[in-house]
């Protein structure tokens, strides 16, 4: 069971948001603040922190796992790629359908997607990059992100511990 | 929730009520058991399951009761490796945790079959192989006997107010199931964590066990005991049940036609394939710290020895009748491949099993005995 919703806020800077703290504090916070890398075959590699996907646009899902409802909040997967520079959509086409991400966790696990089955605009799929349940930051053995794929009938792919997506572009 | 590799199935709930009004007292956010039609829950009926849970004159000879292999301090389990029936005769296997027993969508250690806690009183109360409580044959006697109690004169008509007489053993089951649908563990320090919003819960050491039993790269723990309830299956109100997993952990890999020391063969007494040999339920860790020794017949004492156990893949005995090299055992679960851990981490991941310790529930009075 479950529930998709989409919408946009908290468009203040982060600047502004770290206005109030000591530059260098600030700094050394977001050093250590967990985060995922988006790397590989991207024209903008970057890093993301859950006070970046706060400036994103952010969707929950609500599910129903074991009798126990949660809702996940956070960023879906194809706008992470988009802010990565990759071209989605339309524009998604010719090799770079070869291509898959790669979700890689802290402890080794792996899933793999491809970059089409990621697009709402090729499928009806939903794959969410939460850094939030119930209104809380995610924490313990779920790491500070985790995946979350409503349509999914099993669990598995639902990446705990989430720290890397990595792009490769088979056909080059 | 990833990595689950349980055989889920949907089994039927066609015949599972709601549980209407009564107050479970169950924390968020976790579903209320699911009950059986013709079995409906009530504080009466409650009360007269807990007054005979713990009656002995249950037994055929007054020594036993249902709590003496299930004793509320040790998450009603014994502490004994192989329980200990009325007449002295040893069970060939270990008293398993009450503790979340109505959320178990199948009972025991190995029958694929027996979903009912109305049903399964029955098989300590009058079976015979082995005799437990031993009341076969007993039955008028006990029955006549609480019929004169002053307490079951009150309780049973409240419990049963539509039947005349009430006292049957149909419904002594019927009572024991509603007790038993209440000895009910979700408060742990854990549960604290988890859901309740309290960080400081647990200590450091049980956080970073936590990440080690939950991780499929680690230990892979879960991939048996997952869910809240630790156990890889659950019923619930309004829920489809998971079916139980059977699973060979590599305990034994006795040399011969069983890899398993007889009559303990798990899941192949019940469906005779060779498959089966040695496929036992996963137990709930709820509480685990405090249900030693472990395993269906108490032959690990401690969760440390249990550690080294699945960090080898599988138990190595090198002398006596059940020497074997239980890693090799060919109906072995494919995620019992081993692990490493270092000593700190070994340390953690107990932690983490003790932060599963509900001490609430170990002494919460409404499970205790009422004549005390």
């Amino acid at each position: 069971m479950m529930w998709i919703h989409t919408w946009n806020r908290f468009v203040v800077p982060a600047a502004v948001m770290l206005s109030f703290a000591p530059m260098a504090r600030a700094q050394t916070a977001l050093q250590s603040a967990p985060s995922i890398a988006v790397t590989g075959a991207v024209p903008q590699p970057l890093t993301l922190t859950a006070a970046d996907m706060a400036n994103m646009t952010r969707t929950s899902v609500t599910m129903k796992n074991n009798g126990i409802e949660t809702v996940y909040e956070g960023v879906l997967l194809s706008d992470v790629l988009k802010k990565a520079g990759m071209k989605l959509g339309e524009a998604l086409r010719g090799p770079t359908l070869a291509s898959y991400v790669l979700a890689s966790a802290s402890d080794g696990y792996q899933v793999l997607f491809s970059v089409g089955e990621l697009d709402p605009e090729m499928t009806d799929g939903q794959f969410l990059v939460a850094d939030k349940a119930n209104g809380k930051p995610l924490f313990g053995e779920t790491g500070a992100f985790r995946l979350v794929i409503p349509k999914d009938k099993r669990g598995a792919r639902s990446v705990r511990l989430l720290t890397k997506l990595e792009v490769v572009q088979l056909r080059k | 929730m990833r990595r689950i590799a349980l055989l889920v199935f949907v089994a039927s709930t066609g015949l599972l009520a709601q549980s209407g009004s009564f107050d479970w007292r169950i924390p968020r956010p976790f579903p209320r058991p699911a009950v059986p039609a013709d079995n409906p829950m009530s504080a009466s009926k409650v009360a007269l399951g807990r007054y005979l849970f713990y009656d002995k004159r249950m037994s055929s000879n007054g020594k036993e009761s249902c709590a003496s292999c299930h004793r509320q301090e040790l998450a009603f389990t014994d502490g004994r490796a192989r329980a200990e029936g009325t007449m002295g005769e040893l069970h060939p296997r270990s008293s398993m945790s009450l503790a979340n027993i109505a959320y178990s969508p199948l009972l025991t250690w190995a029958n694929p079959s027996l979903s009912s806690l109305e049903e399964q009183a029955m098989i300590p109360i009058s079976g015979t192989e082995p005799i437990e409580l031993g009341l076969k044959g007993h039955e008028d006697r006990f029955l006549a006997d609480i019929g004169r109690d002053a307490v079951y004169r009150r309780l049973f008509p409240e419990a049963f107010p539509r039947e005349t007489p009430p006292y049957t053993m149909g419904n002594v089951t019927k009572a024991l199931a509603a007790f038993e649908r209440t000895i009910i563990s979700l408060n742990s320090p854990y549960d604290r964590y988890r859901y309740g919003n309290d960080p400081d819960a647990i200590s450091d050491a049980a956080k970073r066990g936590e990440l080690l039993f939950f991780s499929g790269e680690r230990t892979a723990c879960f991939q048996c005991h997952g869910n809240w309830n630790f156990n890889g299956s659950l019923r619930y109100e309004g829920g489809d049940s998971t079916k139980a997993p059977f699973l060979n952990t590599g305990l034994y890999n006795l040399r011969g036609e069983f890899s398993y020391p007889a009559p303990n063969t798990g899941l192949y007494q019940y469906t005779h394939r060779r498959e089966d040999i040695g496929k036992f339920r996963a137990p709930t860790l709820r509480n685990i710290a405090v249900t030693a020794p472990y395993m269906h017949d108490g032959s690990i004492s401690s969760l440390a020895e249990v550690i080294d156990h699945y960090a080898a893949g599988g138990r190595t005995i090198t002398s006596g009748p059940s020497a074997g090299i239980g890693h090799d055992n060919p109906n072995k679960e494919s995620n019992v491949q081993g692990f490493k851990l270092t000593d700190a981490e070994r340390k953690d991941l107990i932690a983490f099993l003790e932060s599963l310790t509900d001490s609430e529930f170990l002494h919460n009075p409404m499970l205790s005995d009422p004549r005390k």
